[in-house]
């Protein structure tokens, strides 16, 4: 099968290539002023069909379809279709691999579809070609001998930044309007028309858009596509970046518009949007389709694909780390077996109390073996006694532009926590997180490891040497062009201020740590990729790696010098289930050993089921924190998922 | 809650077409270019340094604000002449430094004019909003909607890029990468700062535009504007008022002078 694919890839490079000089041609004329895209269907021919005309042998051995509940196309008559593939292929250009290789797929009108399998399996290029956009508006060349698009589609994104190109919301809409060449008597009823139906209700059409929350953002790109009047509904990832409030309500305005029309969805996180999908298409990672059918039976039978390709279907959280009560005692023999620093004792729920220094102190003596490496300064040295609090704050308030932003009372880390700070979006979470860096002014007692510094340089070197930060995107963590570099880096810049300390540099001198201690922190700086499931990526540049990879090498670049505290800003958000088990699997193993992890988080499954400590913050100020009933000294409480080896 | 950017009260400049207004301070920056006079030029920035604190629309503070760096612009306009020119009539030397009684006045005249250029691009810019603009120019001046919409798509997208150098800033600063100065902390800013904010402008530019795209937006085609820009009375208006502005000033050059001086390119 894998020759006879790659038969066809060659067979079929003379014909793209072609095909992209046509396009050339096409653009000049589009340039000598023909009207571009005029007729999309008419475009669609003129892809379709192979130069020579004769249809290629790989229709023949076309791998069987899993499921055989697709009618044969000849059955349906293509109006009944919003939209419609038939032998679809596609590459990008400068790819070897043929993203799709004879691809088929009809949609029924008024059909709710929902597109999933794992990441880079062309869902999203899929959902363009359904609708339309490709080839229509980039160019990549495609061939199929039949490719059907509805009249008019909308399409919703991902992020909620780049939708618009105006400023305002009612210029945004009327944007539409103008495209549409509506008369400007009839813009105001139909932008007040979308708005409502998308259940905006703004004091002001015109308000900034930059003044929106991201959750409204995203349900004005939707009302601004209904504006399109469009038959078919296409979105794409809608709500991966969306708090969980904004995902809610995007989905509701969403399932409010799409009565009458074809709706089809890629998206990760289908727990809102399974009850109301008609179908559920599943494409395997080289494009082809798995699965084809009604969300009831498929969901029992390809479980485990759909954990594999990192899809949040309900129940991922229960099977990822068991049950409410089942997989706990399963998940502690798991990682004993694997001998991960468990010490028998699984979760012990009445240890909701301080645990005592004892509890703690094998816990920080089982440290993963070889992690006291050589040359890494003596920031290390001073691990607090096991017990005493790693972070302590009084009368705790950060402060940005001359006002509070965030404010605290008392609180306290230790050893073995892993706190979730929840709230509401723009309560000051993340504001908390860049006050105890010392990034932001503050007020009151911060004291890492019973050291209070005084003054923001000292804060923020204390906070340096204690805590390590992880920020939403990696991309701006990365300081240097190669993977291994950016470890080494954190423990570099750690030996070079110890070097500093101890004697003045002299005019400019940098002291530079010896060779000795270059091999050191080269071996540790590998060691903990390979920790990461990095190993083999050490040249690449952190651009280049997937997104997962990304977040596991920014947190891999903070934790590498052992600090105790470990603080996140969201690390699972916009993430795949997988990545998202891996990085909370990360945390737990750090906590287990000792150390202390304090993330933002809007995942609630996370407080539930993992943290030790819930930090809740609303309005600018820390309004609780409560233990749950996990035990700080419990063992690492990882993954299923993590078990299955990463990427 | 107002944006610093956003007039207190509108006048006969705001109401004007942008379009139209454009061309006359166009007009305004050429005739201000071809004065030789130094009286001329002192009024001149004199009626349009009071008109830019009556007609923009901004409290005083504000349109003070804006204007103090017109100070910096005065005297770097002119101290080089003043310092540097040639003359005959030596007031003082040191070194390569004579300052001579021509080269004093032309480099007062080179200071006025920067002024008064100064006064009027802000005064254009204060009284216009970019939507405004470019909506104008789309329909009065034939400008391609291609570049009128992707100039407001990157206006909206430049708070972005300020507030992505602020998180990489703290981001650098976190990993203890921020603070290093000296000229190597200098050789690394373009790599460190540049390429992650380009690499994500670039990202977004594109999704904009593919966004802009499904929304139909198609150059070639007939479309309408949300904002009419039509030509009226405003316009009118704000024509007399700056020729108002610049024959006032002429007037008072030649019946009222300060200097007294002839033509600034010959022996004043």
């Amino acid at each position: 099968m894998k020759k006879a694919a790659m038969d066809i890839a060659i067979e079929i490079e003379p014909g793209l290539e072609t095909k992209r000089g046509k396009e050339a041609g096409r653009e000049a004329k589009t340039k000598a002023g023909e009207p571009h895209g005029a007729a999309p269907d008419a475009d669609a021919q003129t892809q379709s069909g192979y130069p020579d005309g004769t249809t290629p042998a790989g229709t023949i051995d076309r791998e069987a379809e899993g499921e055989a509940r697709r009618q044969p196309p000849e059955a349906a008559a293509s109006e009944e279709y919003a939209a419609e593939v038939r032998a679809l292929r596609l590459k990008f250009p400068g790819t070897q691999q043929l993203l799709f290789r004879d691809l088929s797929l009809e949609i029924r009108r008024g059909e709710k579809v929902l597109l999933l399998g794992p990441s880079g399996c062309g869902k999203s290029t899929l959902l363009q070609v359904l609708g339309g956009v490709i080839p229509r508006v980039t160019e990549v060349p495609l061939k199929a001998e039949r490719l059907t698009v509805p009249d008019s589609a909308g399409l919703v994104f991902q992020d909620p930044d780049t939708q618009f190109c105006m400023s305002y919301v009612d210029e945004e809409l009327a944007f539409v309007l103008e495209n549409l060449a509506v008369p400007r008597g009839e813009m105001d009823a139909r932008i007040e028309a979308a708005l409502r139906e998308v259940g905006l209700d703004l004091p002001d059409r015109h308000m900034p858009i930059g003044d929106l929350s991201q959750g409204m953002k995203q349900r004005l790109a939707l009302a601004s596509v209904l504006l399109l009047e469009p038959d078919a509904l296409l979105l794409d990832e809608p709500s991966a970046l969306l708090d969980p409030e904004g995902r809610r309500t995007i989905w509701e305005a969403v399932r409010r518009v799409s009565a009458r029309r074809t709706v089809i969805i890629v998206e990760h996180r289908i727990e809102e949007v399974l009850h109301w999908v008609d179908r559920i298409v599943l494409l395997r990672s080289d494009g082809s389709i798995l699965a084809d059918g009604a969300p009831a039976g498929l969901f029992g039978r390809y479980r485990a694909e759909l954990r594999e390709y990192g899809v949040w279907y309900p129940g991922a959280w229960d099977d990822a780390y068991g049950g409410a009560e089942a997989g706990a005692a399963d998940l502690a023999a798991e990682n004993a077996r694997r001998g991960a620093p468990a010490d028998g004792e699984a979760e012990s729920p009445a240890g909701t109390q301080r645990p005592g220094g004892e509890a703690n102190a094998p816990r920080m003596a089982a440290r993963p073996a070889g992690r006291a490496a050589p040359g890494g300064g003596e920031a290390r040295g001073e691990a607090p006694a096991a017990g005493a609090p790693l972070l302590r704050l009084r009368d705790f308030r950060v402060r940005r532009g001359g006002r509070t932003v965030c404010a605290a009372e008392a609180a306290e880390v230790l050893p073995g926590d892993l706190i979730a700070l929840v709230g509401p979006n723009g309560a000051g979470k993340s504001s908390l997180l860049l006050g105890l860096m010392g990034l932001l002014a503050h007020e009151g007692v911060c004291e890492f490891g019973g050291i209070a510094p005084a003054g923001r340089r000292a804060a923020r070197e204390t906070a340096a040497k204690h805590a390590a930060f992880v920020f939403q995107n990696p991309e701006f963590q990365f300081v240097t062009n190669r993977a291994l570099d950016e470890v080494a880096f954190t423990l570099r810049s750690e030996a070079e201020r110890a070097l500093r300390a101890g004697r003045r540099p002299l005019l400019g001198r940098r002291p530079k740590p010896d060779a000795a201690a270059e091999s050191g922190m080269l071996r540790r700086s590998r060691g903990e990729l390979a920790r990461f499931g990095l190993a083999g990526f050490e040249d690449r540049h952190p651009y280049l790696l997937s997104l997962g990879q990304k977040r596991r090498l920014s947190v891999a670049s903070a934790v590498v010098s052992d600090k105790p505290l470990l603080l996140l800003d969201e690390p699972t958000f916009g993430q795949d289930a997988r990545n998202a088990f891996a990085i909370l699997d990360l945390c737990e193993r750090l906590r287990a050993s000792g150390h202390a992890v304090l993330m933002v988080t809007h995942e609630l499954e996370i407080a539930d089921r993992l943290a030790t400590q819930i930090w809740r913050i609303e309005g600018g100020r820390l309004v609780s924190a409560e233990h749950t009933g996990r035990s700080r000294s419990g063992g690492a409480f990882v993954s299923l998922v993590s078990k299955e080896g990463t990427e | 809650m107002k944006r610093f950017f956003e007039p207190s009260y509108t006048t006969w400049l705001h109401r004007a077409n942008p379009a139209l207004k454009l061309i006359l301070f166009v007009a305004l920056f050429v005739m201000t270019m071809f004065v030789h006079h130094i009286d001329a030029s002192f009024y001149l920035a004199c009626a349009f340094l009071l008109l830019l604190f009556v007609c923009s629309g901004y409290p005083l503070w504000k349109t003070a604000l804006l204007t103090a760096g017109f100070a910096l612009v005065f005297v770097s306009a002119s101290l080089t002449m003043i310092l540097f020119g040639k003359g005959a009539e030596i007031w003082w030397s040191f070194g390569p430094i004579h300052i001579s009684k021509e080269s004093f006045y032309r480099g007062l005249h080179l200071g006025f004019r920067s002024i008064a250029f100064g006064c009027q691009g802000l005064l254009f810019v204060l009284t216009s909003s970019s939507t405004g603009l470019f909506y104008a120019l789309m329909q009065r001046l034939k400008l391609s909607p291609k570049y009128a919409y992707s100039f407001m798509a990157s206006i909206r997208l430049l708070p972005m890029v300020g507030e992505e150098l602020r998180i990489r800033r703290e981001a650098l600063a976190v990993r203890g990468a921020g603070g290093s100065s000296g000229l190597g902390g200098l050789l690394r800013l373009p790599e460190r700062y540049a390429l992650p904010l380009l690499a994500q402008s670039i990202r977004r530019a594109q999704r904009t535009a593919a966004a802009m795209e499904v929304k139909r937006f198609d150059a070639g085609r007939r479309r309408t504007y949300y904002y009419p820009s039509p030509v009226t009375a405003n316009d009118a208006a704000a024509l007399l008022l700056l020729a108002a502005a610049v024959a006032a000033a002429f007037l008072l050059a030649r019946n009222l002078p300060v200097f007294g001086l002839g033509d600034m390119r010959m022996d004043p």
